[in-house]
């Protein structure tokens, strides 16, 4: 039995969270008398789902690499701001791409302090988080940005987080295929077998001929991306920014990704499980809303799940790697 | 263990397959080094770790590089790995100078390092492990994928080849193997990819006695397949038995280079012992 245990473990790291999504879907289920699971509660959580996982997706990638981006939530702001902004003027096509391309680049200043200079990822991304949360609001200055209807009926807006396709929201459609194609790099290109090595032992993968700066560098860049990709998607179905879009998404995405089996240590990660983790935590919000209790319980909630789920995962690691 | 010895006997040399790597004089002498050490220093802020090395090593050969703990042994292997480069000093591989310090330079050479405690990730499984750095592909649709079957194929057939437990599952994390397991596996790592030269720094470290004299025997076996063999050791009385050439380095310096032949283990013992205190003239082979 224990045996069986430390092979699932193993094997299958996100194993833990996908048994938390099936109990945590029938309790939710049966204490809301179904409204829990009804079509439209599924469509909303849905979206707020996607939205948080390819951010988290992206601090999956991060915490892979044994390092730690918390300035997302101020990218999808940035990116956000940037998409809105710019849309009216520029059209939404050119608009998302600035909004990529402003992700990028803040992935870029995360990676040269991070892998060039050496500095560590928690002091770099706490500097970038606050830089451009300082930048929103400045920018915004108390005003906000909203989609007009004339920008609502571009296909981009609508292929990006504004529109649906057979009743599903695009943003759903982007996050399953930016899981595919992570999984299959990460699982199944000699890349994703580099950056897996580095985060279990950056030294040791250099040894072995392993461009360990790159990847460092690489990981950044693409965190950026995600999340200024998950700005403009949740910004599009909201048609509304202002200052304070994406505060606190960071931690969001990095309770999702722990929820979901990834090592905060580095080189161990299940993008699935970090996939199911965000549904967990916007789960749980839905039903304290079902439920009427004040929001600010879910954060109470959220705290409670990531030192659960922490201690769970060490125990069962350990079980795992016992001889 | 116990299978590395019979097992290599069936694996070519790169230096002996293509027959073109350096010069071997009639009677096994090396007259071109293979990696020449020119002048070498190297230091961590006022620290100096090496000073002034000058050391060839030639193909064919199996050299003892000896010296107590801080002696600069480690820091000499890995400005020769690719790991640091040197603060000044020249580095040249068959004679070409190297100019870019990479492990990835020093792999793609020819030159495998079997290190004390790096090497392996243990997060990766047995085959990731294998071929980590150079990991075989697959093109779908012209990109790159891992070949996963010849990942496990290849990596199986070391496992078992060199007698690892059976039970060891190609899969597994190789955070679940023994530390002599470990060992063995980054020996067996290093033989089956071909290469010109092989460092191995105390390799017999977490090894049996009966593993540490299979692994003296493999050592010998790759030195008569034509291929340079560094050995790196506390153990005086253990090299002085295999070497050719024993290298003594102390407090960064070379203090002794010289033939088996020319000094008796006890003398070099006493030199390693009491310090070097004696100018190396005399005491140097070349």
């Amino acid at each position: 039995m224990r045996a069986a245990i430390a092979n699932l473990v193993r094997r299958h790291p996100e194993a833990i969270t996908i048994t938390l999504v099936v109990l945590i879907s029938l309790t939710f289920a049966i204490a809301t008398g179904g409204s829990w699971l009804s079509v439209g509660n599924l469509q909303s959580l849905s979206q707020l789902t996607a939205v948080l996982a390819i951010m988290a997706f992206g601090e999956a990638i991060v915490i892979a690499t044994g390092q730690i981006d918390i300035s997302v939530g101020s990218v999808s702001g940035i990116a956000a701001l940037t998409f809105l902004g710019l849309a009216p003027g520029v059209g939404c096509g050119l608009a998302l791409l600035a909004a990529l391309v402003s992700g990028s680049l803040i992935g870029v200043i995360n990676g040269v302090f991070v892998a060039l200079v050496g500095i560590p990822s928690l002091l770099v991304t706490l500097g970038t988080l606050f830089l451009f949360q300082g930048i929103g609001y400045a920018v915004t200055s108390g005003f906000s940005f909203a989609a007009s209807t004339l920008v609502r009926k571009q296909f981009t807006y609508n292929a990006f987080g504004g529109g649906t396709a057979a009743e599903i929201n695009t943003g759903v459609i982007w996050a399953l295929i930016i899981l595919v194609v992570l999984q299959l790099v990460v699982f199944e290109t000699p890349i994703g077998n580099r950056l897996l090595a580095v985060g279990g032992d950056a030294v040791s993968s250099f040894s072995r001929g392993v461009n360990v700066t790159r990847i460092k560098f690489g990981v950044f860049v693409i965190s950026g991306v995600l999340a200024a990709l998950s700005g403009v998607l949740d910004s599009a179905f909201i048609g509304y920014a202002d200052g304070s879009f994406g505060v606190s998404m960071e931690l969001s995405a990095i309770a999702a990704a722990v929820l979901g089996g990834c090592h905060l240590a580095g080189g161990r990660i299940s993008l699935v499980g970090t996939l199911l983790g965000a549904f967990i935590l916007r789960g749980i919000q839905s039903f304290l809303i079902i439920l009427g209790v004040q929001p600010q319980w879910y954060v109470l909630a959220v705290g409670l799940i990531v030192v659960l789920t922490s201690l769970v995962d060490r125990t069962l690691t350990k079980l795992a790697l016992k001889r | 263990m116990d299978k590395i010895v019979s097992r290599l006997a069936a694996v070519p040399a790169k230096s002996m397959m293509t027959g073109m790597d350096g010069e071997i004089r009639e009677g096994g002498s090396p007259k071109t080094p293979l990696i020449s050490i020119r002048n070498v220093s190297l230091s961590y802020g006022n620290f100096r770790a090496l000073t002034d090395v000058s050391v060839d090593f030639y193909q064919g050969e199996l050299v003892g590089l000896v010296g107590d703990n801080g002696a600069g042994k480690t820091t000499l292997i890995r400005i020769i790995s690719g790991i640091i480069p040197p603060t000044s000093g020249e580095v040249y591989f068959d004679g070409e100078k190297i100019t870019k310090f990479h492990p990835k330079k020093a792999i793609d050479l020819g030159l495998e390092c079997i290190q004390q405690t790096i090497g392996l990730c243990d997060n990766l499984s047995v085959g990731r492990n294998y071929f980590l750095g150079r990991e075989p592909i697959r093109r779908i649709f012209g990109l790159p994928f891992l070949d996963k079957k010849k990942i496990k194929e290849a990596s199986a057939k070391v496992v078992h080849d060199f007698g690892l437990r059976d039970s060891v599952d190609v899969d597994d994390e190789i955070a679940l193997l023994s530390g002599g397991e470990k060992q063995t596996f980054k020996i067996a790592r290093a033989v089956t990819f071909r290469n010109r030269v092989i460092i191995m720094d105390e390799p017999t470290n977490h090894l049996s006695v009966r593993e540490r004299a299979h692994v003296n025997e493999l050592a010998l076996q790759l030195k008569q397949q034509g291929l340079l063999v560094i050995y790196i050791t506390h153990d005086i009385f253990q090299i002085h038995r295999i070497a050719d050439r024993i290298v003594i380095l102390e407090n960064g310096r070379k203090v002794t280079d010289v033939p088996r032949e020319a000094m008796s283990s006890e003398a070099l013992e006493g030199i390693i012992r009491d310090g070097a205190g004696t100018p190396l003239k005399g005491r140097s082979a070349s």
